[in-house]
């Protein structure tokens, strides 16, 4: 696959509706392959909306996406103008990971299985390679010893470790969280922010949806502050946390900090 | 297996208890020659000048039911006789009149009825049968519906909706006419065509494809409902889950959606087996032999009004049967949660 391009992942004037409410606001953001970026902003601001939108869980009512400098897709007012074929498509979204914010593993299938399901059936992938690669993974998230039980029986921390190692599973470029700490008791969160961390080190190019200030300041080469379906302000961690521009960053950082 | 054995013990002594006293009291109870050597002696000699003969005077039935058997002889020409006996552990009760002969007769119904000594096709056999497939077909045809009912596809959608409204809008025993008789007579052919044959038998098993054919078209559009309350009731987040990890609609189906449904559906469909075993009785309008056909035979033929009261134990007896399978079944796809 070529690797001359540009961004990994860029979006213009990207807008959303549902019906009369506009959630994104003409949206552009340009990511490098290998950077991290975190989003925040109070609830409601469409932060979830538009990484949910990047990978085609919704779909975007105007704006360009494109991944490896592709025109991915073209929409204006809710009819696509462009995009790639449908197989091409398909190939590239593989390139994006996702981790939900309720874990979405499924109940049904062990946490092996669960990291090994969509190899085996996407990537018709063996299964004995795919349960190989699953068992590192697991190991890397440090659940090694859960492989056979369901996730019923795993903790809210545990289950998001099982969920990054299934997005990691499909060998993604880019992992997009969606507020992957917000469901968990606070002392699991730590556990999950580590293999972030971790991740984080490996050069993975990473959109993270969240509200741990701390993590974003450490892990973050970029934060944006979304609020309204804009783009507020963006800048490095060090901008945003210390010398915020914007009025409304300055409200909500005070109001995240004095919580 | 060890676990399974310690969390279901209760219920496995009462089993063995039970298995093992139906083999003590089958073993317990007289042979059938024993029953006929009680027989008067003027019945014994027509017995044994029947045996130099190819003209039989004496018919003789004898019916077994693991615990308990019957024996009822009777004779034809001039001198008409009839005698009845009963064998329970080990002891032989003549049944021509009093409390033994109501004993005698329901052994006898039931022994009929359960279709002991006839093919899968006839009696409580038939009933069973009838009922599991119509279940299994049903539950195909059901998901084929409810995937048509929950697609975007409006044609897909709307063709579902109708073949719902018009099998759960209509009686059951007239599609039943209507595929038995209506729908050969427009296309021309027989139900016993499929066997190539015109005999007795022939027809026979056609009626009861036919009867397999209406019960499943009918039974798919309530399972249809059954089905897709299943699917829906799954969390959005479970197909979100999928198409993030790049699985097609069909895959999310097959692999994540439907087998979580599954287990949902399994009380339901529960009911609906008990709903459609108890309509299986509707076959007596196209001559199947089942349970209810062969009560009302025996009502009809020999005046017997008990008859109904065995044929109403059987039919508790198979819900109750079923109603543990289904619950064993819930158990073992319940394992994850």
């Amino acid at each position: 696959m070529s690797e001359n391009y540009e961004y990994i992942l860029k979006t213009e004037h990207v807008s959303k509706r549902f019906g009369t409410l506009e959630v994104l606001k003409d949206i552009s953001l340009s990511v490098k392959k290998g950077e991290v970026i975190c989003i925040i902003g109070p609830s409601g601001a469409g932060k979830s909306t538009f990484l949910r939108s990047l990978n085609q869980l919704e779909k975007i009512t105007s704006g360009k996406i494109f991944i490896r400098d592709e025109l991915f897709l073209h929409r204006e007012n809710d009819h696509t103008i462009d995009r790639l074929p449908r197989e091409k498509q398909q190939e590239l979204l593989l390139e994006m990971g996702m981790v939900f914010q309720r874990f979405n593993l499924f109940p049904h299938k062990t946490v092996l299985q669960n990291v090994c399901e969509a190899p085996i059936v996407v990537k018709k992938e063996k299964k004995e390679e795919a349960e190989a690669r699953a068992r590192e993974l697991l190991d890397r998230v440090g659940l090694s010893d859960k492989a056979d039980e369901y996730p019923s029986r795993l903790s809210g921390g545990q289950q998001q470790r099982v969920a990054i190692a299934r997005a990691l599973a499909m060998n993604p470029e880019i992992m997009l969280f969606d507020e992957p700490t917000s469901a968990l008791d606070p002392e699991l969160v730590g556990d999950v922010l580590n293999v972030m961390k971790e991740l984080a080190t490996t050069g993975m190019t990473m959109l993270c949806v969240t509200h741990e200030m701390g993590f974003a300041k450490e892990v973050a080469d970029r934060v944006l502050f979304m609020a309204d379906g804009i783009i507020a302000e963006e800048g490095t961690p060090g901008e945003i946390f210390t010398n915020p521009k914007a009025e409304r960053t300055r409200n909500f950082l005070n109001a995240i900090l004095e919580a | 297996m060890k676990a399974f054995c310690k969390k279901y013990s209760r219920q496995l002594i009462i089993i063995a208890i039970i298995i093992v006293a139906i083999i003590i009291l089958g073993i317990l109870k007289p042979s059938r020659e024993t029953l006929l050597s009680h027989t008067s002696p003027e019945m014994q000699k027509m017995i044994e000048a029947d045996e130099n003969s190819t003209r039989k005077r004496v018919t003789v039935t004898y019916n077994s039911l693991f615990i308990i058997n019957y024996a009822s002889l009777s004779t034809s020409g001039a001198n008409v006789m009839s005698e009845h006996y009963v064998g329970f552990l080990g002891k032989v009760y003549p049944a021509d009149e009093g409390p033994m002969k109501v004993v005698g007769q329901m052994v006898n119904y039931t022994y009929r009825m359960l279709g002991t000594g006839e093919n899968l096709m006839h009696g409580a056999k038939l009933t069973i049968l009838l009922t599991t497939l119509t279940v299994l077909f049903g539950l195909l045809l059901g998901t084929v519906l409810a995937l048509g009912k929950i697609s975007k596809k409006k044609v897909l959608s709307k063709i579902s909706s109708a073949y719902i409204f018009f099998f759960r809008g209509t009686p059951l025993l007239i599609q039943l006419f209507v595929v038995y008789f209506t729908v050969p007579g427009i296309f021309g052919f027989a139900w016993r065509d499929l066997f190539n044959s015109s005999d007795a038998e022939a027809v026979y098993k056609g009626a009861f494809v036919a009867a397999v054919i209406a019960f499943a078209l009918n039974s798919g559009a309530y399972c249809a409902e059954i089905v897709r309350s299943a699917i829906q009731s799954i969390d959005k987040g479970q197909f979100e889950a999928a198409k993030a990890l790049g699985m097609s609609y069909g895959q999310t189906m097959t692999r994540i959606v439907i087998p979580q449904s599954i287990r949902r559906m399994i009380p339901n469909v529960s009911n609906e087996f008990i709903m459609i075993l108890k309509d299986a009785s509707l076959v007596f309008a196209i001559s199947l032999m089942d349970i209810t056909t062969i009560s009302k035979n025996i009502m009809t033929s020999e005046g017997s009004y008990l008859v109904f009261i065995p044929a109403l134990v059987i039919y508790l007896v198979i819900t109750a049967l079923f109603g543990f399978v289904f619950n064993k079944i819930e158990k073992k796809f319940s394992v994850y949660e």
